[in-house]
């Protein structure tokens, strides 16, 4: 191989990853978890701000109809 | 490869979809439930009120025509509230309403749309040209409440803003005609 040839290794995203099929079977059972944990506390965050509003805000305001 | 990855399956897909959607199930029942509660044991609604008026002749005669607006307090006790909506003003431009007594407010437009709402309260609604917008509400504190228009009217829409001053029942005396105006502070 000549000198100024470029080599796969000089770039990493040429290089083959070793996957370790067991550290890969560990991620894919905890990420679609953290999906789900991050969706459930995103959306129990607004709903919490819906009740806090309605509640706090809007029933003190009076009947209206 | 996929029997390492069993979240990957479309069963677990599935099962993951459905949970969720059984979730916001939960939460769409829970948040119905509770608007409904409230309708029923509070009386708060959206208000819904169609009734026509013929907007080119509203302030000629009848129920909007200008001796017949502001507060008043009928034989039995109910305090209604008539106001004109209008090119850049509210008429009257002050109203005098009752602390914890129910109100009914009556608006109608003879120009363009024009909306409202109450400051603090939650009155809010929108005016159209050729219906009456009515709200009953029950006004919890004493004050000066702001009333702006809300929906764009014109070029002088910003300027177009009444008050609501919300009085005690003994500052609330209306006169022998059933009538009160604000009182001059």
């Amino acid at each position: 191989m000549h000198s100024d040839q470029p080599s796969a290794a000089d770039s990493p995203l040429e290089v083959a990853d070793d996957v370790d099929e067991e550290a890969l079977a560990g991620v894919m059972r905890t990420v679609p978890l953290g999906a789900g944990v991050l969706a459930g506390a995103a959306v129990a965050l607004l709903v919490v701000g819906y009740l806090l509003i309605y509640i706090l805000v809007f029933i003190p305001r009076g009947t209206v109809g | 490869m996929a029997d390492l990855h069993p979240e990957m399956h479309e069963r677990w897909i599935l099962r993951t979809e459905l949970l969720w959607s059984f979730g916001v199930g939960i939460l769409i029942a829970a948040i119905l439930s509770m608007i409904v509660l409230t309708a029923v044991t509070m009386g708060v609604n959206p208000p819904s009120n169609v009734e026509r008026i013929d907007p080119k002749t509203l302030h000629l005669s009848g129920e909007f025509s200008e001796h017949n607006l502001g507060t008043t307090v009928g034989a039995d006790g109910s305090v209604t509230v008539r106001a004109v909506a209008t090119q850049f003003m509210f008429v009257p431009r002050c109203i005098a309403v009752p602390a914890k007594r129910r109100v009914t407010l009556r608006f109608a437009s003879p120009d363009v749309l024009h909306g409202l709402l109450i400051t603090g309260t939650n009155v809010n609604t929108m005016v159209v040209p050729g219906y009456v917008a009515q709200v009953h509400t029950e006004f919890t504190r004493t004050g000066d409440l702001l009333m702006p228009c809300h929906e764009y009217c014109g070029l002088g829409h910003s300027e177009m803003w009444a008050t609501v001053q919300v009085l005690s029942e003994d500052q609330f005396k209306p006169g022998p005609d059933g009538r009160i105006s604000c009182a001059q502070r």
